[in-house]
């Protein structure tokens, strides 16, 4: 399992269906971190992964090693659950 | 002086003219005579200066004049007179109506020291007459700043330290300003006050002298630098017909002009910067060019892409050759605009080869990076103006393109981590007040310049509100307000215990101050309808200051906090929020380390990389000039080599030494960038020498020529 950071904010036309992405990570078990870039704590964040764009998914392992990014795009829960768990949902 | 310099004697008041031939005494005034004791003067000049009634007044005026009379004094001034009134109305409680009464001056130690003296807060201005006129003028008008413009709540956090309001000697004057040489191609050399005027100019020659005598305008209209945009494309019209050889002249010509005018006129060069492109910026593509005589010339400027780059190459020919004695050129500055349409443009890799040649040689060139839909015009150490909307629709026009930036005002970051505990909630409730604090400045000098900008034709900034276009030559509704920041490695040390560097809860908690400073600014613009901005305020004095008057003030806290020597008093803070100049990490990690900050700070910043004596191949820094434009957010590079001119042979070498290594003299000076330009060593304030001596060189780092 790792981490997945969300980077959202107000009047941002893709952010709700990241945001509802989020929830659905959350329900299934994983950690989301969701920062607001209008604040100075998810602008800083943002910052220091160069974010430019909202919605982004910036993906990391346990050592905050980032796995990937989605800058400005969606991704399906799927894909996230690929990246943190590649092994989930695959039969034996 | 007002009335006190125009004392005469008096015939008229009995009383009076028996007091003046009792006290026998005359003024030395100063409009270079003698007038005789007047009384009524003194009434005269409080009622009207002071406001106090005229009863207040006279009574005032009779116990000065007994003072006098008791001291036995052989002869009084002006200046001594106003301080016995001032010092009467402040024992009567009018301190509001003393501070009106105010007299400027200088003390006469201090005339002695300025004329004997070189001035180092600032770099750039030698010493000789004209640069004590300035100095002088300058100190009149801090004051007057000080007392007048600003209320002493910005007055006096100026003078504790908690901010740096810049340029308070300037106080009649905006900022800085970015041009577009369309404005005098378009309407020639006509200005307000001026005793000829010229028409659009018909020779590339006469361009270039419209085009620095318009900057000298300028400068004494500014307070910082002139800034000009895609100066290689607008001239290139001039040049269809022309020679190698005389694009070259005109290049050699334009370079010693604007380096050589600090000589001519004696204060402060024109601090100059142009904006160069290898490829025809997008936005002008398709804008009708104008050539000789102001006329269009029926074409694009899409279609003058060749002379341009001839005119750029030629320009960098000249800044490889140096100056008589090989010395880089200090100005003006050369900003080569890196973008995506650059890479795509045929022959750009052979250029950026030839400027990174330059920049590996001299250090002269500067790397401005335009990453995606960004289009800027970059000026003074680090200053940039972003292309928003209006100004791309305005681009189609481009004598229009004319930016301001109206006032600066800098926070002294690690005074907030003093005061505030260690609590980083106090410490953001405090860095809220202070940039509240900065926004009031800004309001005060802004309504200062309008009042100024109001008498229109007749008054002072009558240069300003020319409208040959239909609009004032400044836009005040297109200006920016400045708020800068010193000292941001240090505030984090103070709240973490680990500077910028050193790990990465530092580097998000410094991200996290300055992402704060970025929203109060977005969040006062909205309230105010103005156009409130972060820059990385270039500190050349003022690293300095701040850590001179915090080891005054804050000394515990201070000793274990300012960088340098304390007890060579070389001390200084971090400049902005790069980190500390003396950390040992590679450039690349440097240039993406603080290019995070980069896009936080949206009216400009600037990440050098000092390079001592190394004298790197052109191929490894043209590599490392992609790789910063492909893999970080930085804004803008310089690459600093360090020079030594001996003042006895003219010679120039590489590196600093104590002694000329053709001529064996000891009389040599060092040349290197001080800030964000190149200027020599020994007129360096000590917080300056101080920041040299730590400064990582990057030694062994590049691959050598």
């Amino acid at each position: 399992m790792g981490l997945v950071k969300l980077f959202i904010k107000n009047r941002c036309p893709r952010c709700p269906h990241a945001k509802q992405i989020g929830k659905e990570l959350k329900a299934a078990g994983f950690k989301v971190q969701e920062y607001d870039v209008e604040t100075p704590e998810g602008l800083a964040e943002a910052s220091f992964y160069s974010v430019q764009a909202t919605p982004t998914f910036i993906i990391e392992d346990l050592q905050e090693n980032m796995l990937a990014d989605f800058r400005g795009v969606v991704p399906s829960v799927q894909q996230i659950q690929n990246l943190l768990c590649p092994t989930a949902g695959r039969s034996n | 002086m007002g009335a006190l310099v125009e004392l005469r004697e008096r015939q008229d008041i009995g009383e009076e003219c028996h007091e003046t031939t009792d006290l026998a005494l005359f003024v030395r005034t100063s409009d270079d005579d003698l007038a005789g004791w007047d009384r009524q003067k003194i009434v005269e000049a409080m009622v009207r200066e002071a406001g106090v009634s005229a009863h207040v007044a006279d009574e005032i005026s009779r116990e000065v004049q007994h003072v006098i009379r008791d001291s036995k004094i052989k002869f009084v001034t002006a200046p001594l007179i106003r301080e016995l009134v001032n010092a009467k109305l402040i024992e009567r409680g009018f301190e509001e109506a003393r501070k009106r009464h105010t007299r400027l001056g200088v003390p006469l130690y201090d005339v002695d020291q300025l004329i004997l003296h070189p001035n180092k807060e600032n770099a750039n201005v030698p010493h000789g007459p004209e640069a004590t006129n300035l100095t002088l003028a300058e100190g009149i008008k801090k004051e007057y700043a000080l007392l007048k413009v600003f209320s002493p709540e910005v007055g006096d956090a100026h003078m504790r330290g908690d901010i740096h309001l810049h340029d308070l000697g300037f106080i009649d004057r905006p900022y800085c300003s970015g041009q577009s040489l369309e404005y005098i191609k378009r309407f020639g050399l006509s200005l307000p006050n001026s005793l000829s005027n010229a028409k659009p100019a018909k020779q590339p020659e006469v361009l270039l002298a419209h085009m620095v005598k318009f900057a000298a305008a300028l400068q004494s209209h500014f307070a910082g630098a002139i800034g000009w945009d895609a100066v290689n494309l607008f001239f290139a019209p001039y040049l269809e017909g022309r020679s190698d050889r005389e694009v070259h002249q005109l290049a050699q010509m334009m370079v010693y002009e604007f380096s050589q005018q600090a000589v001519a006129r004696g204060g402060q060069a024109i601090f100059t910067d142009i904006n160069l492109y290898w490829e025809v910026p997008r936005h002008f593509e398709n804008v009708p060019a104008i050539g000789p005589g102001g006329q269009f010339t029926g074409k694009t400027y899409g279609e003058y892409e060749k002379e341009a780059q001839r005119f750029v190459w030629a320009l960098f020919d000249v800044y490889k050759e140096g100056d008589g004695t090989g010395r880089p050129f200090f100005f003006p500055k050369p900003l080569v605009h890196i973008t995506e349409k650059f890479f795509r443009t045929e022959g750009s890799q052979d250029f950026l080869l030839h400027i990174c040649d330059v920049a590996s040689e001299k250090g002269t060139t500067y790397f401005v990076f335009d990453r995606g839909e960004t289009a800027k015009v970059s000026e003074c150490c680090r200053l940039s103006f972003k292309l928003n909307e209006n100004d791309l629709q305005d681009a189609q026009q481009p004598w229009k393109m004319r930016f301001c930036a109206l006032q600066n005002v800098t926070i002294n970051l690690p005074r907030l981590g003093y005061r505030s505990g260690g609590d980083d909630t106090a410490l953001f409730q405090n860095l809220r007040s202070m940039m509240e604090l900065a926004v009031k400045a800004h309001l005060e000098k802004k309504a200062f310049i309008e009042s100024l900008l109001a008498l229109g034709e007749s008054g002072p900034l009558a240069l300003l509100t020319m409208a040959k276009d239909g609009s004032p030559y400044l836009r005040m509704h297109r200006a920016s307000y400045l708020i800068g920041m010193v000292g941001l490695n240090e505030l984090v040390k103070i709240q973490t215990g680990e500077e910028l560097n050193q790990s990465k809860h530092a580097l998000k908690y410094g991200l996290k101050v300055i992402s704060y400073m970025n929203l109060l600014c977005k969040e006062f613009s909205e309230r105010y309808q103005m156009h409130f901005v972060l820059e990385q305020t270039p500190a050349e004095s003022t690293a300095y200051r701040f850590a001179k008057l915090d080891l005054r003030d804050f000394p515990d806290k201070a000793t274990g906090t300012v960088k340098g020597s304390i007890p060579f008093g070389q001390i200084y803070y971090t400049n902005s929020t790069c980190l500390p100049v003396g950390s040992r990490e590679n450039p690349i990690e440097r240039v993406q380390t603080e290019g995070l900050f980069h896009p936080l700070i949206e009216a400009g910043s600037i990440t050098h990389i000092w390079l001592g004596e190394a004298r790197p191949s052109k191929e490894s820094l043209a590599n490392f000039v992609i790789k910063v434009f492909r893999q970080t957010q930085n804004d803008q590079i310089a690459f600093s080599p360090e020079f030594t001119n001996c003042l006895k042979c003219g010679r120039t070498v590489r590196g600093l030494r104590n002694s000329c290594p053709h001529c064996g003299s000891e009389e040599v000076d060092g040349i290197t960038r001080i800030t964000g330009y190149f200027t020599k060593i020994s007129s360096w304030n000590k917080g300056k020498l101080g920041e040299l001596r730590d400064r990582n060189r990057n030694r062994g780092y590049f691959s050598n020529n």
